[in-house]
């Protein structure tokens, strides 16, 4: 059953001395003297949550490695492990879980002592659709959504990501938030943090 | 002989800083609305260009300068243009038989800072203020575009409909002042110690509604109406030509209608008066400027007042426009118009 709601009709006096239009009035006006609640974006940026999913990053090896999972990984693949550069087993399994999977480019190369190291890894951003599933299917906690989110660019070879960068960004975002509490609802002193603490400088635009 | 020449060159200094001064503020009331309707939206507003957006006109009107002219195929293109200048010419011309302060000596030479003290000087006004209606009819037949043509066919509805009513508003200070001339009525309520406010409320209240439905302004923009006509009759223009009609409309007509009502109903240069007493002047100490002042002063508090209403009110329905015009505004009107036709000679004749 439709069950019909009606406004209440204006009574005589609210008519007369035009009370609903003042009650908007008093709100508007309330509002225009308080202070402003925008940001002033080019010269301003906010800190992104830490779950924001933003460009992707290669965590690098820093001893904080989910064990045993990283060992058994590197044990099985026979992966070199240097200190400060890429946690990646080659796995695939982020191009596994991709909906797009071809835009990942990912090799290994074997190096003399036998032991093997990811070599390229590309994830073509023009494709991607920030849905999360390859971080989720990394199995070391090395590839991560970042909060870099300012990602024009004048061309699309641009867009890709190759394995140097996705380091940096894994560097510089282990630099800065890797200590900090994993919260969903970012309404504190953290938001209040500004973009600029960043280093990750991408590529240069050239125009 | 000298005389003439003295007569001639006020006029055109008279001519010279009223036009500067219209059109001038009129650009930098954009920057006015654009602040006002930011903050009651709790955003800052244009903060680049300039400090705080100072020169943000100056950068809007240099791009709309620079764009290209587009015309509309199987337009009319003689009546497109004259539509500009329709629109143009009696919102400014208004300002001729506007009075911006009392009479004053400079060189021995008395100068009334107004343009043309003509003894019908409201008639003019609302002759000219009807004329408006040519400028948008014209525009919205010669775009060739149905958003155009129906944007403009309303805003003819509500200029017939809110041009009789706004005149029998202005008829209550008419009587009262016994004069049709705008000077002589802002001397008559000095003379008398009274603003017709005080003797007219209804007559005012109507006249501000119908101010805001000639100027277009919120409650009443029906022929902009941006969900439902895009922007009305100026959907073909392009560039400085579409810059000039929201200029024309929200600015300079508002101004003037702004400046004629201070001058009906807030006893335009005078200060603030307490009925029937007499006036008191919180800035004596500006000596002779103080009523330029407290004109200037007048029409801005009611031009943002106007933007206040424009950012806080939803539209009305082209029905409810008009209906409110002739059954509610018209009737009250004419009921205020009766009342002080029988009050008015009691009190002073």
């Amino acid at each position: 059953m439709v069950k019909k709601v009606f406004e209440r009709p204006l009574s005589w006096i609210e008519r007369v001395l035009f009370l609903d239009f003042i009650k908007g009035l008093s709100v508007t006006i309330r509002h225009a003297f308080r202070k402003t609640i925008t940001t002033h974006y080019p010269y301003e940026k906010l800190t992104p949550p830490k779950r924001f999913r933003g460009f992707f990053g290669h965590k690098v090896v820093n001893g904080k490695e989910p064990q045993p999972a990283f060992d058994e990984w590197v044990e099985r693949f026979k992966i070199k492990v240097e200190a400060g550069s890429s946690r990646c087993v080659v796995c695939m399994l982020c191009k596994r879980a991709c909906p797009v999977p071809q835009l990942f480019e990912i090799e290994g190369e074997k190096l003399p002592d036998g032991r093997r190291k990811v070599s390229v890894f590309n994830m073509n951003m023009m494709l991607c659709t920030f849905c999360g599933f390859c971080v989720d299917a990394c199995p070391v906690d090395c590839l991560f959504q970042s909060d870099i989110h300012e990602t024009a660019s004048y061309s699309r070879k641009d867009a890709v990501l190759d394995l140097e960068t996705l380091e940096r960004i894994g560097r510089d975002w282990q630099r800065r938030r890797e200590e900090e509490p994993d919260r969903i609802w970012i309404d504190d002193h953290q938001r209040q943090r500004l973009w600029y603490e960043n280093q990750v400088n991408l590529k240069e635009v050239k125009g | 002989m000298e005389g003439v020449v003295a007569w001639l060159v006020i006029t055109l200094i008279k001519i010279l800083v009223i036009l500067g001064i219209v059109l001038g503020i009129g650009a930098y009331l954009t920057l006015v609305e654009r602040k006002v309707a930011a903050h009651i939206q709790r955003r800052p507003g244009p903060m680049v260009v300039g400090w705080h957006g100072l020169l943000q006109p100056l950068a809007d009107g240099l791009k709309l300068l620079t764009k290209e002219d587009l015309f509309p195929r199987y337009g009319n293109r003689f009546l497109y243009n004259l539509a500009l200048v329709m629109a143009l010419v009696p919102a400014t011309l208004v300002f001729a038989v506007v009075p911006f302060g009392p009479e004053f000596e400079v060189f021995g030479i008395k100068v009334k800072p107004i343009l043309t003290d003509v003894n019908i000087g409201l008639l003019l006004v609302f002759a000219l203020g009807s004329m408006a209606v040519f400028a948008i009819a014209l525009a919205g037949w010669a775009s060739n575009s149905k958003y155009a043509l129906i944007g403009s066919m309303r805003k003819a509805g509500i200029v017939v409909s809110y041009e009789v009513v706004i005149t029998f508003a202005v008829m209550g200070p008419i009587i009262l002042a016994g004069t049709l001339s705008t000077y002589d009525i802002v001397q008559k309520q000095i003379e008398q110690k009274l603003w017709y406010l005080w003797l007219q409320p209804i007559a005012f209240v109507v006249y501000m509604f119908a101010m805001l439905a000639e100027t277009g302004r919120v409650p009443f923009d029906i022929q902009e109406a941006e969900a439902e006509l895009v922007t009305g009759f100026t959907v073909e223009y392009g560039g400085m030509k579409f810059g000039l009609f929201p200029l024309v409309e929200w600015y300079i007509e508002v101004l003037s209608l702004s400046a004629i009502a201070v001058v009906l109903f807030l006893g335009g240069w005078s200060p603030i008066n307490i009925p029937f007493l007499g006036f008191v002047d919180p800035l004596f100490f500006l000596g002779p400027l103080s009523p330029f002042v407290w004109f200037i002063l007048k029409v801005s508090l009611l031009f943002l007042f106007v933007l206040w209403l424009h950012w806080t009110l939803p539209r009305y329905r082209i029905d409810q426009v008009t209906e409110t015009a002739w059954k509610v505004m018209l009737p009250l009107t004419l009921v205020n118009l009766v009342l002080t036709a029988v009050v008015a000679p009691l009190i002073w004749r």
